[in-house]
């Protein structure tokens, strides 16, 4: 709590039950009505671009698969773009073919997931158990392709791991059918639904100079009627070849990101059915030297939750010299901050789904704050000191 | 039906006590069910609800730090008694109540509303801010349904011409269901009982993703386990009471036991179709449709009657 006493702070997180990974917001509130918020992350940092560095090319893909839990499979084609740029290869039509279509089925799988996790934030649950049993359907089809749920490991350094069948394209557009017909009606309780209208429209309402202003991405951005996204402003894949439409809504509220996430659902629903129609023939990999030439690149993708930026530098060596990620949350959380000003208390949680929050993915280093003070610098001299005074 | 027991074995077996308390539970397992098989869940087995009343009884139960000990250690006990208090003016079961007066309706109605009030207390005598949040909500939720749950159980009170609850329920079970006779009044009344009851939608003082467990939040062990009981013994007297009233009253067991659980069935229904209200959409709601609604059934109700005696 703040030095200030006078202020009534509602903490939520890092332990509480609206949020499922921890974090720490605070509240200041007068009555029900938000007067002030602020964010501290960084419980959940692991390491992993120290860890990185001390791992081969070809080990560190699957490292940066684990670095999301749901958009796992973006994260490693972040990750082999950049380092088949670096390498100077051409991958094989066929195989980005099939990485599109995984990043697109994952798409579903996480604005499934989050339609679940945002209804279930604001007290829906009916919504969120029906939303999460049909998104079984599409985790199903995920484990068809690579005899896994979550962590598919599609990705190979110059290439796919797994083929799509004939009989798999087959059960891929039975499967898409059900989730098509399924969102339809999803949409029909977000946009029909009185209480659910009511507990979203005109919550949180972000205009286009404002979420361009604090720099918000994704559908957050989208929703608020900025046109950004990086599979059409800067295709990789074969996006030039099947090109997605940018889902955009007007209003910039939680109901036109309820909107805006069902629309993409849509969209990657018909890009996948293009793509299993259209499958480029050819080879599944081609071969990545071990040592990748010194250089530096950066690899962007789109996330689910919006811009997904990788840098990653080479010495020439068997390892990296450095990976830096910067994952689309981080970039939405002065949205929350600045939004949640003179809003009620029972609208946090849903304006904190509303970005669709993926705490462990982007903690990527900690500040301590300690009352008043800024983050402080110690010197090594310092440091060790206090660790000796601490343990003894 | 009517059923004579001695005092003691009225106030601790039947209807009082133990029946009350097994019944409450039993209504809480269906009621969860219900919902559970309404979400696409399996939900509770059947003995849950017993099972996590005697694993609470028999946890530690944690004293937090501010609190008023005499204060936190009664409000449970006091939040229960209060509930099976009510629980002897009405026709559980289908018997006579075990106890009958003129003007026990408002003594059922109030025992009730005190159980609620102690959960306010509660909440408001610890310094968790969650807690503190939850009381307000409690209370402020109580302001808004009560008049209007109280105005929609006049409307059978006025037509019978009596407030003592036997009597209503023998005058429901002679003439036309209410419900159909006071179509407006039952559903004031079965919103009431849900926004009684804090089902959802009306669950904003126990909102778990906003507040934890509202003004339960430092309740543990025995504390929790009382006034957990106490809400399940409010399910089942609200439920017989809004049955007896408005669904033909109440005299026999099978009548009972049909018509609660068909009332159970609506309410685990409106509890998956919605999404939560915030607390001042439930006051809004409340005064501006609820109240509303129910005085314009009080007027029909009045204006029919004198109407009546003139011709």
């Amino acid at each position: 709590m703040a030095a200030d006493t006078n202020k009534f702070v509602i903490p939520i997180g890092p332990q509480h039950p609206a949020l499922k990974e921890p974090a720490n917001f605070e509240f200041w509130v007068d009555g029900e009505i938000v007067t002030g918020a602020s964010v501290r992350l960084g419980y959940v940092h692991r390491g992993i671009e120290k860890g990185a560095e001390a791992r081969t090319w070809t080990q560190n893909l699957y490292l940066m698969e684990r670095i999301c839990g749901i958009c796992s499979h973006v994260h490693a084609t972040a990750y082999t773009l950049g380092v088949e740029k670096l390498a100077g290869v051409k991958v094989p039509q066929r195989a980005n073919a099939i990485r599109q279509l995984m990043a697109e089925l994952e798409r579903i799988h996480s604005h499934m997931l989050w339609l679940g996790v945002a209804a279930h934030e604001g007290g829906f649950d009916t919504l969120f158990m029906y939303s999460w049993r049909d998104r079984e359907t599409v985790m199903d089809l995920l484990e068809k392709i690579s005899g896994n749920k979550v962590h598919y490991s599609a990705n190979l350094l110059g290439g796919v791991k797994f083929d799509i069948t004939s009989e798999l394209a087959a059960e891929i557009h039975k499967g898409l059918d059900f989730l098509e017909e399924r969102n339809h009606f999803y949409m029909k309780v977000v946009t029909t639904d009185e209480t659910f209208i009511g507990r979203t429209q005109d919550i949180g309402t972000m205009t286009t100079e404002k979420a361009e202003f604090l720099g918000a991405i994704g559908p957050t951005a989208r929703a608020s009627g900025v046109a950004r996204d990086i599979r059409v402003d800067a295709p990789y894949l074969i996006y030039d070849q099947f090109p997605v439409k940018v889902m955009t809504h007007t209003s910039g509220d939680l109901h036109g990101r309820f909107i805006v996430r069902i629309n993409e659902t849509f969209e990657s629903i018909r890009i996948i059915r293009e793509i299993l129609d259209h499958m480029p023939q050819g080879e599944l990999t081609t071969r990545v030297p071990r040592r990748i030439p010194a250089g530096e690149v950066v690899s962007r993708v789109e996330a689910p939750r919006g811009e997904l930026l990788y840098f990653i530098a080479s010495n020439g060596s068997e390892k990296p010299e450095r990976v830096k990620v910067r994952t689309p949350s981080l970039c939405n959380w002065s949205t929350v901050l600045s939004l949640a000003i003179g809003l009620k208390l029972a609208d946090m949680p849903m304006l904190l789904s509303g970005i669709d929050p993926c705490f462990s993915c982007n903690d990527r280093s900690i500040s301590l704050k300690r009352g008043q003070q800024g983050p402080q610098v110690w010197s090594w001299e310092k440091l060790r000191q206090y660790g000796i005074e601490y343990y003894r | 039906m009517n059923l004579s027991l001695p005092p003691i074995l009225a106030l601790l077996v039947f209807p009082g006590g133990l029946f009350l308390i097994a019944g409450g539970l039993i209504y809480q397992w269906a009621d969860r069910k219900l919902v559970a098989r309404f979400q696409n869940r399996i939900g509770p087995r059947f003995i849950q609800p017993l099972a996590d009343t005697l694993k609470l009884l028999a946890k530690e139960e944690i004293t937090p730090v501010g609190v008023h000990k005499g204060l936190f250690f009664a409000l449970p006990a006091i939040a229960l008694a209060a509930a099976l208090t009510a629980g002897l003016y009405i026709p559980l079961f289908g018997f006579q109540p075990a106890s009958s007066f003129r003007g026990d309706l408002i003594i059922a109605l109030y025992a009730l509303s005190v159980l609620t009030l102690t959960m306010g207390v509660a909440g408001a005598n610890t310094i968790s801010r969650f807690s503190l949040v939850g009381a307000t909500r409690t209370l402020t939720q109580l302001f808004s349904y009560e008049a209007p749950f109280l105005l929609s159980l006049l409307g059978p009170a006025i037509a019978a011409g009596t407030w003592q609850i036997s009597e209503i329920n023998t005058y429901a079970g002679q003439n036309l269901w209410l419900m159909i006779a006071q179509p407006i009044g039952f559903v004031v009344a079965m919103i009431g009982l849900m926004g009684k009851l804090e089902l959802p939608p009306f669950d904003a003082p126990e909102a778990e993703t906003e507040i934890v467990a509202g003004a339960m939040t430092e309740y543990s062990g025995r504390g929790f386990a009382l006034f957990r009981l106490g809400k399940d013994v409010e399910l089942i007297i609200g439920l017989t009471l809004v049955s007896a009233f408005y669904l033909g009253g109440l005299a026999n067991p099978l009548e009972f036991v049909f018509k609660t659980l068909a009332l159970l069935l609506v309410l685990a229904l409106l509890q998956t179709a919605f999404a939560r209200l915030r607390i001042d959409q439930t006051v809004g709601l409340w005064w501006r449709a609820g109240a509303l609604l129910a005085v314009v059934q009080l007027i029909a109700i009045v204006l029919g009657r004198n109407l009546g005696s003139i011709f």
